[in-house]
């Protein structure tokens, strides 16, 4: 009885921090980023994805620092209390959504190999300048991608190889191969798990800067910028509105973001190298500050929420 | 949302006039009004009462609010004229879709004029990509 206790009153809390955090994020995130103004493609891909998946952090830290301990800290073993209908509910609505974002993983993770053994039938391995290896398809398969998780793979089509000039294929590919360093793909598997409804806005705002971030990344003169745009024109042409697999992240995003990028990339410029210095000077006292109030009020905190729980129990 | 869609739904008769879309305009510019300071503040050579009548058949259509201001009422859009659009464009194209008993037939149209569309920016791109390349060989020399 006392670990089903722990258990519910740990979910229902979980869902009681992770409902509104996601409801916060959900209607705020377009004005955090303009008050936030990311400097370059890159932070702003890392700061929306940091805030999409903030409340599922926030909730499962707070549960595992907080309603955990002063859960078996304080409360009496001995005592053979019921878990109460609040915290059941909750807790059950926690599972029910925890098991909805796990169905969601799994299947897209299923559709994704399904999808990747299919293009790879008949394919050949090039040879590569990154880990990455890169494979060239024969049929039915996305002009240029990156696909899987755990072990990305770019795939580019016989199509691609044919219009695309050797510098065109090369920073092509260094786009993709930009994408699996980001681990974009199991950003998109932890957006599948960490589900909540109204997020597909934030979700397509990722997807977008992330896209820019790694033209950013396959780029480093003029000639790699205009042979990049040229790439991404002859990769539209030759796109046949085959859907994608879900952990895949293809040369293109949407029409709209093609004009935008094109253009991006025909007046691109040189720019010195942004450093951190100026995020880490504010992230690091913020987070000194943090711990400083989380270990001089740890066990107020913990004796607050115990006494919560029991109210909610209750 | 739901009450564009309610009055989009309706017959053509219930559609925007010239008059009711320019009012609509006009309060989409200032925000909220009455009707004395849309007369004062645009070029609208109407008489009060074909504003007041007017303004209050938007309000009917549930397109705009209101709220009581002495003894005139303040009207502002319900609805943004993004939303509007949004909404007018969704709303033909489900009259389209629903037009022929053949619902691929439509829809086979609307792919086209996609297409065509994006052909179109597609090959406007390539002439900025290949004029950037032309101007770039010329500075080399």
């Amino acid at each position: 009885m006392f670990a089903a206790r722990c258990i519910g009153i740990s979910l229902a809390l979980f869902l009681v921090l992770y409902v509104p955090a996601s409801l916060a994020v959900s209607r705020a995130w377009d004005m955090l980023q303009q008050i936030v103004a990311p400097r370059t493609a890159r932070v702003s891909a890392s700061f929306l994805f940091a805030l999409r998946i903030l409340p599922f952090v926030l909730a499962s830290a707070f549960t595992l620092l907080f309603t955990l301990p002063s859960f078996l800290l304080l409360e009496p073993r001995a005592t053979d209390e019921a878990i109460g209908t609040a915290p059941l509910m909750l807790g059950l609505c926690c599972v029910a959504l925890l098991a909805a974002g796990i169905v969601q993983a799994v299947l897209a993770q299923m559709r994704t190999s399904r999808a990747l053994m299919k293009w790879l039938e008949g394919s050949t391995a090039l040879e590569s300048e990154d880990a990455i290896p890169v494979f060239r398809t024969v049929k039915d398969a996305p002009s240029l991608t990156v696909a899987g998780v755990r072990e990305p793979k770019v795939l580019v089509s016989e199509a691609a190889i044919a219009v695309l000039t050797p510098p065109e294929l090369r920073t092509a590919l260094r786009h993709e191969m930009a994408h699996a360093r980001s681990y974009d793909n199991l950003k998109k598997l932890l957006f599948r798990f960490s589900v909540f409804p109204g997020m597909a806005g934030l979700e397509s705002a990722w997807a977008e800067q992330s896209e820019l971030a790694a033209d950013d990344a396959a780029v480093s003169c003029v000639r790699d910028a205009l042979d990049l745009a040229a790439a991404l024109i002859k990769v539209s042409r030759l796109s046949t509105r085959q859907p994608q697999a879900e952990l895949a992240t293809g040369l293109l995003h949407s029409a709209t973001a093609l004009g935008e990028r094109v253009q991006r990339l025909v007046s691109w410029e040189k720019r010195p190298p942004i450093t951190g210095r100026g995020y880490w000077q504010l992230a690091l006292p913020s987070l000194g500050g943090t711990v400083f109030v989380v270990v001089a009020t740890y066990g107020s905190v913990l004796t607050g929420l115990h006494q919560l729980t029991e109210w909610l129990v209750r | 949302m739901n009450a564009i869609h309610r009055f989009l739904g309706r017959s053509s008769k219930t559609q925007l006039g010239p008059l009711e879309q320019q009012l609509l305009e006009e309060l989409w510019k200032w925000k909220s009004a009455t009707v004395r300071e849309l007369l004062d503040r645009s070029n609208l050579e109407l008489a009060y009462t074909t504003v007041m009548t007017t303004l209050d058949r938007l309000y009917k259509k549930q397109l705009l609010d209101r709220s009581a201001e002495g003894r005139a009422f303040r009207y502002s859009p319900r609805h943004t004229q993004e939303e509007l659009k949004k909404a007018a464009v969704g709303e033909t194209v489900r009259q389209l879709l629903s037009s022929s008993p053949a619902a691929s037939l439509p829809l086979s149209y609307l792919v086209e004029a996609v297409s065509d569309h994006d052909a179109g920016l597609l090959d406007q791109l390539q002439q900025l990509v290949d004029q950037k390349r032309r101007q770039r060989n010329r500075e080399k020399r």
